[in-house]
């Protein structure tokens, strides 16, 4: 794959440039843009992953993610295991110890009472922070002595690494946030624009949804970094325009989220000024099967609820029938180029935790055409349509107004009329589609048709959340205001149990084995999902920008500190 | 005049207010939640939270009449606080956005600088080129000169400024290298060089808008002149002697400038409004950009006072325009 | 008697406007309007010489494009010894003091964005290298001749009454002492009441500043005592000149008999005499005129000829120029007498 050569020949530029061993702030200025720009700069008021990236420079977690999605201390000395005592025998408190003179931006010691702090700002009942799943299950947040800290959970915790882990859940400083607990939170323009931070930048210079200026920070930790003395991140324009700006004009450094046409960027790698690399995380770009019957003909109440299953698509023979039909590596093609590749599976990463699930990666427009017919649906009236028991084979297929998607839409939309499937296609604006207004008819949890279409992720390696998700007791309905991840109404007792059992299990290879399990239970297994493409994150950065490791698990900008300017 | 315009200021007021009740509902009715741009990985208790910590869970006719006050009374004491160090505005909410959690009158005030220069030098260039076009097209009607400035006007009109602008950054950014793409905000000018760095940057969006502004406005300035041209008094000013440059200048393009004006004036709140699309094209952090940027998030309280503001203008310059045309054409009076 | 008669001040001779037609995309020129097609005439000095006829007869354009405000088609118009229709820019600049018009439309004509003042100096400003008071002193002058009160001196256009305007009209056309002024239809948009103001105020000014007029109308019984002579227009030619009693007594041309049959006569005698002719039909397009005579789709005494020859205008009677095939010897019926004249009947 072209992407490959491309990536290994980034990793191999890397590999040959001189090391950064220059001093701290030597290497002038780097610049970043973004296409949205960044609106906040406290990832705990904001789910935009702009704001979090853009954040990350400057406010850092006690232990962040590698590309492969492994621990690297950050703040603490070491991971806390069971084995070097961080983590209680019981699995219910785990222990993390600050590095000695550890040093905030303004130049006062970071303390074990930042973090408690950051745990009472994050789980503020009015506080509205949005990552405050990080904080789930804890009972509480104690500082042993100024350099250690303690969290204890409700109960044996089988993943203990989610607070304080990642770009999602960095350290605040208590001193600057300190009035802004709860429903102040929002009202703190200045701490939330400029918070004070422990990473490689500090910033200077904020402009709502436009600039982020940042100069080097004088008391990072390793006092040969960063290698800038100063970054600014510029927000705005569109994919194109900002991958532009890098592989073409030069303008910039390095541009986040460049998701372009296959043709546009091949002609702008010809430019020669830059690269493309991406970062391939979870995200799954897939078709949900609507278990329940969406038609309008039920009472409102009844629609799409598990009190009426679906007429057509209750039967695996259809479901799979329409899965064969799809040539996902068309869609790649057409849609993501070097950013996608084909996939089976819900949970596509990391390799260890991946199902070895290719069954489908094959068209098999035959095998489908004999499932429909098994099936009992045929076309007895010779109108190209397939119907069973004087019902059409027909299909609302719904996804969000996107270019791409619209493609996909179109191409499958071929591929199942070619099966005899009658598709209706609809495009929902997405602020719509996933604003989750339970007034609206057109959400994605609603799901008022037969088949949608849109991407989801986990937001960490391990899947344990995620999977979660297809539990029964969390399809949405209209006891819960229509709320709930468990999009397809998929209701499996075996799948339920074996995730409680998940919960338990803390040896990393069972886990892998469980998730996998999972992942198989929705997808082959059952054909509820089924997934098209592992979309990653394309970005693109210039030749003369060292030390870029492009990284799906956690900022991009996760070792900015390592960057320099290749001379 | 003074009675009049006292009178049209003051028929504003209710205007106005049903206005931005108008747009308040409008606003709210629309479809989206100020939630969709948050990823699917943050669990539906947690968005209810941050819905109810932004306050957008609140009755519509709650949150309207807070954004009233917010509007018309805290806003403008904090501004007198901040300029004679009275504290009206203590312990008041000012209007904040949903996005950004900053206040709305900050992040407009950081942005208008940016509108005024760009998109201003772009109607000022717009229109310095159109209204030349414009006299000499109608001067010499059917010409080749008038069927280029037809031409022109044509492409002004019918191309849509991301194809132009993107043309643009094509032929002047990537192949010639003489402008950047994209616009930096933090730049200061405070020297020569720097405002050179200034004009270059502005070139690409200031071209790419100048040539739509000036396509309408040649036109009004073209058919304008040929309405006057044909007049009795343009032949007596003939019949009088005077030279051909007098005639045009001073008899025909004074008379047409009337008109021209006031789609001049009337044209001045779109400046405030942005260009959506060019200023999101090269990255100028304006009032339109953020409008933009504020629907797509559904920021409620920054669509709404960005409207409202909006509003206010178009029936500011409406007036204007009306003064304007009674100061301009002595045969209009306003008593 | 001959060498005692004056020369003209103004002779047109042959005066051709035609307006191009375009059509279609490419705007293709397809035809012409013949606004004016062959006009001649001459004006003594210090005599008026009236022109009469149907609206769009093209007696505007005649005026206009005497005074170059339409670049003529073909022919001479000679003002004061100079061919005005073949003075280059310059020349013909300089020349327009000798020249005037007071225009049709008193509104039109003044720009509504200029005060009295202003309008009526401008030319001064041009043409004299005066000082302001100078000129100002000129413009009370000039409105102390047209009879408007030295206070409206800073009022718009828009501020007077009609007839007011037509006099700021005549003002502005006074400003450089010209010889020549074309009157059109200077009373034509005003009140019965303001028309004899405004003859009598252009009367007394002919008489003191030795005048000449072009007098454009299509009221004839204002000509009447105006006007020495009068030429009568039908489609863009002259159809009959006359002295204007021998005329408003013996109309000769068909069409000038229809015209004055219309008029309220005066004398009752004459009046007896008289029976109105109504004309029939509708007046051609200028822009496709009959082959024939320009009259002969609506003339009651029409011949066979009529339809195929145009009739040129020739001297019939003393001092009376007709165009008409009933005075001219291929006329069956004609007046066989007709001198064969030269048209414009300069040896008079
Ligand atoms: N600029 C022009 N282009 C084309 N045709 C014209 C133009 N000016 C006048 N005409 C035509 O020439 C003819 C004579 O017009 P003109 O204005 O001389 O008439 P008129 O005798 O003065 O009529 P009125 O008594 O109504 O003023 C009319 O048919 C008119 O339509
Ligand atoms: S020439 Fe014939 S048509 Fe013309 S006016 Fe004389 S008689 Fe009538
Ligand atoms: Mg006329």
């Amino acid at each position: 794959m072209k992407m490959r050569a491309a990536l290994l020949g980034a990793v191999a530029v890397m590999g040959l440039a001189p090391a950064a061993f220059a001093e701290r702030g030597t290497d002038g200025e780097v610049k970043l843009t973004f296409p949205q720009a960044v609106s906040i700069m406290n990832p705990y008021l904001t789910g935009g992953t702009k704001d979090i990236y853009a954040s990350s420079m400057v406010l850092e977690p006690l232990v962040g993610l590698d590309p492969q999605g492994v621990m690297v201390p950050k703040l603490v000395t070491e991971i806390p295991t069971k084995e070097n005592g961080g983590i209680s025998e019981d699995m219910t408190s785990i222990t993390w110890k600050l590095i000695p003179d550890l040093k905030w931006s303004d130049g006062t010691p970071v303390t074990a009472d930042d973090a408690v702090f950051t745990w009472q700002y994050c789980t503020h009942p009015e506080g509205g922070c949005s990552q405050a799943t990080k904080f789930e299950g804890i009972a509480s947040v104690e500082a042993v002595d100024p350099q250690t800290i303690k969290v204890t959970f409700n109960g044996p915790k089988a993943n203990p690494y989610t607070a304080f882990v990642s770009a999602l859940s960095p350290v605040l400083q208590k001193k600057q946030f300190e009035a802004c607990l709860g429903a102040a939170a929002p009202t703190c323009t200045d701490a939330n624009n400029m918070p004070i931070g422990t990473g490689p930048f500090k910033v200077t210079g904020f402009t709502v949804n436009d600039t982020v200026s940042m100069a080097m920070n004088e008391n990072y930790r390793d006092p040969a970094k960063p290698a800038f003395a100063s970054a600014v991140i510029k927000g705005g324009g569109d994919a194109e325009g900002s991958a532009r700006a890098v592989m073409e004009t030069g303008e910039f450094d390095y541009a986040w989220n460049t998701q372009i046409p296959p043709d546009t960027q091949a002609s702008m790698l010809a430019a020669g000024k830059g690269q493309f690399v991406v970062a391939f995380g979870t995200l799954v770009e897939r078709i949900e099967m609507n278990m329940t019957d969406p038609s309008a003909e039920l009472p409102e109440g009844e629609r799409a609820t598990a009190k009426h299953p679906h007429p057509i698509l209750s039967d695996i023979k259809v479901r799979t029938a329409l899965s064969m039909a799809i040539d996902r590596s068309v869609l790649v093609e057409v849609g993501y180029g070097a950013g996608g590749k084909p996939t089976c599976n819900v949970i596509p990463a990391p390799d260890d935790w991946a199902s070895d699930n290719t069954a489908c990666l094959t068209q098999d427009m035959e095998g489908a055409k004999k499932l429909l017919d098994e099936a009992g649906w045929t076309d007895s009236d010779g109108d190209g349509i397939r119907d069973k028991d004087g019902k059409k084979l027909h299909l609302l297929y719904q996804s969000t107004v996107n270019p791409i998607r619209q493609d996909f839409q179109a191409l499958v939309k071929d591929w199942w009329t070619e099966l005899g499937v009658e598709v209706e296609l609809k495009a929902i604006d997405p602020g719509v589609f996933f604003g989750g207004d339970p007034g609206s008819p057109d959400t994605f949890q609603k799901f008022y048709a037969d088949v949608e279409m849109y991407a989801n992720n986990s937001d960490s390696p391990d899947p344990e959340v995620y999977l979660g998700q297809y539990q029964c007791k969390n399809a949405p309905s209209p006891e819960t205001q229509w709320q709930g991840e468990n999009i397809n109404r998929f209701c499996n007792p075996d799948y339920d149990k074996l995730y409680a059992e998940l919960g338990g299990v803390t040896d990393v290879a069972k886990r892998q084995e469980i998730a996998k399990k999972l992942n198989d239970m929705v997808t082959k297994d059952s054909m509820v999902v089924v997934p098209l493409v592992h979309r990653g994150t394309l970005s693109a950065h210039s030749n003369s920008l060292g030390g870029v490791q492009i990284n799906a698990w956690d900022s991009e900008m996760w070792n900015v500190a390592d960057w320099f300017r290749v001379k | 005049m003074l009675t009049f315009t006292l009178r049209r200021l003051l028929l504003a007021i209710p205007t106005l207010l049903v206005i931005s009740l108008v747009i308040f509902l409008l606003v709210d009715l629309a479809p989206g939640s100020p939630m969709s741009e948050i990823p699917l990985t943050v669990p539906p208790e947690t968005r209810q939270k941050m819905i109810e910590a932004l306050g957008a869970d609140q009755p519509v006719f709650v949150r309207y009449f807070l954004w009233l006050r917010q509007f018309f009374w805290v806003e403008p004491a904090y501004v007198i606080d901040h300029w004679f160090g009275t504290s009206w505005a203590e312990g008041e909410q000012r209007i904040l956005s949903w996005q950004s959690r900053s206040p709305v009158f900050t992040i407009i005030g950081q942005r208008l600088p940016q509108t005024m220069i760009v998109i201003g030098t772009a109607y000022l260039v717009g229109i310095l080129i159109a209204l030349p076009i414009g006299i000499y097209s109608a001067y010499r009607q059917y010409s080749l000169f008038d069927q280029g400035g037809t031409l022109f006007a044509m492409i002004g009109f019918s191309v849509p400024t991301f194809f132009s602008g993107t043309l643009f950054i094509i032929i002047f950014a990537v192949w010639l290298g003489w402008f950047p793409t994209k616009y930096d905000t933090t730049l200061n000018v405070t020297d020569w060089d720097s405002f050179l760095k200034q004009i270059r940057q502005m070139a690409l969006p200031v071209m790419t808008l100048g040539l739509a502004n000036a396509a309408t406005i040649s036109r009004y300035m073209r058919s304008s002149m040929l309405d006057n041209m044909t007049q009795d008094y343009v032949r007596t000013a003939r019949a009088k002697g005077m030279t051909e440059r007098i005639v045009v200048l001073k008899h025909v393009l004074r008379n047409s400038l009337i008109p021209v004006v006031t789609v001049i004036a009337l044209g001045i709140p779109s400046i405030f409004g942005g260009a959506i699309i060019t200023e999101n094209l090269f990255g100028v952090n304006g009032i339109g950009a953020a409008l933009i940027g504020a629907i797509h998030a559904s920021d409620l309280p920054m669509v709404q006072t960005l409207a409202f503001i909006f509003a206010v203008l178009i029936v500011l310059f409406n007036l204007i325009a009306d003064i304007l045309y009674g100061f301009l054409d002595p045969r209009i009076r306003y008593d | 008697m001959l060498d005692a008669q004056p020369q003209p001040l103004v002779q047109v001779q042959d005066l051709k406007m035609h307006f191009p037609i375009y059509s279609g995309i490419f705007r293709k020129h397809t035809g012409d309007v013949k606004a004016v097609d062959g006009v001649s005439f001459d004006i003594l000095p210090g005599q008026t010489l009236g022109l009469v006829g149907e609206s769009g007869c093209g007696k505007s354009t005649v005026g206009r494009a005497m005074l170059r405000l339409y670049e003529p088609t073909a022919g001479r118009v000679i003002i004061d010894g100079d061919d005005v229709a073949k003075l280059a820019p310059e020349p013909l600049r300089k020349k327009r003091p000798t020249m005037q018009m007071v225009f049709q439309d008193p509104q039109a004509s003044l720009n509504p964005r200029m005060t009295l003042a202003e309008i009526v100096s401008e030319p001064l400003d041009e043409h004299t290298n005066w000082t302001r008071d100078q000129k100002l002193e000129r413009v009370y002058e000039l409105m102390d001749q047209v009879g408007l009160n030295r206070r409206f001196v800073n009022r718009f256009p828009h501020e007077f009454s009609g007839g007011q305007r037509q006099r700021i009209g005549i003002a502005r056309a006074l400003a450089l002492k010209p010889r020549f002024i074309v009157c059109d239809e200077p009373i034509a948009a005003l009140d019965v009441s303001i028309q004899a103001q405004v003859v009598n105020l252009l009367e007394d000014l002919q008489e003191k500043l030795g005048l000449t007029y072009l007098f454009i109308s299509h009221d004839l019984s204002m000509v009447r005592h105006l006007a020495q002579r009068v030429a009568v227009m039908y489609l863009g030619r002259i159809a009959e000149l006359s002295p204007s009693k021998d005329l408003y007594a013996r109309p000769l041309h068909p069409y000038a008999e229809a015209l004055l049959s219309a008029v309220n006569e005066p004398d009752p005698e004459l009046a007896a005499r008289r029976n109105r002719i109504i004309l029939k039909g509708d007046v051609p397009s200028p822009a496709n005129p009959p082959k024939g005579c320009n009259f002969c789709t609506r003339c009651p005494k029409v011949m066979d000829i009529c339809r195929t020859v145009k009739p040129d205008l020739l001297e019939v009677e003393p001092g009376r120029l007709v165009a008409c095939h009933l005075y001219t010897a291929a006329g069956s019926t004609g007046a066989s007498e007709a001198n064969e004249r030269n048209q414009q009947g300069e040896t008079r």
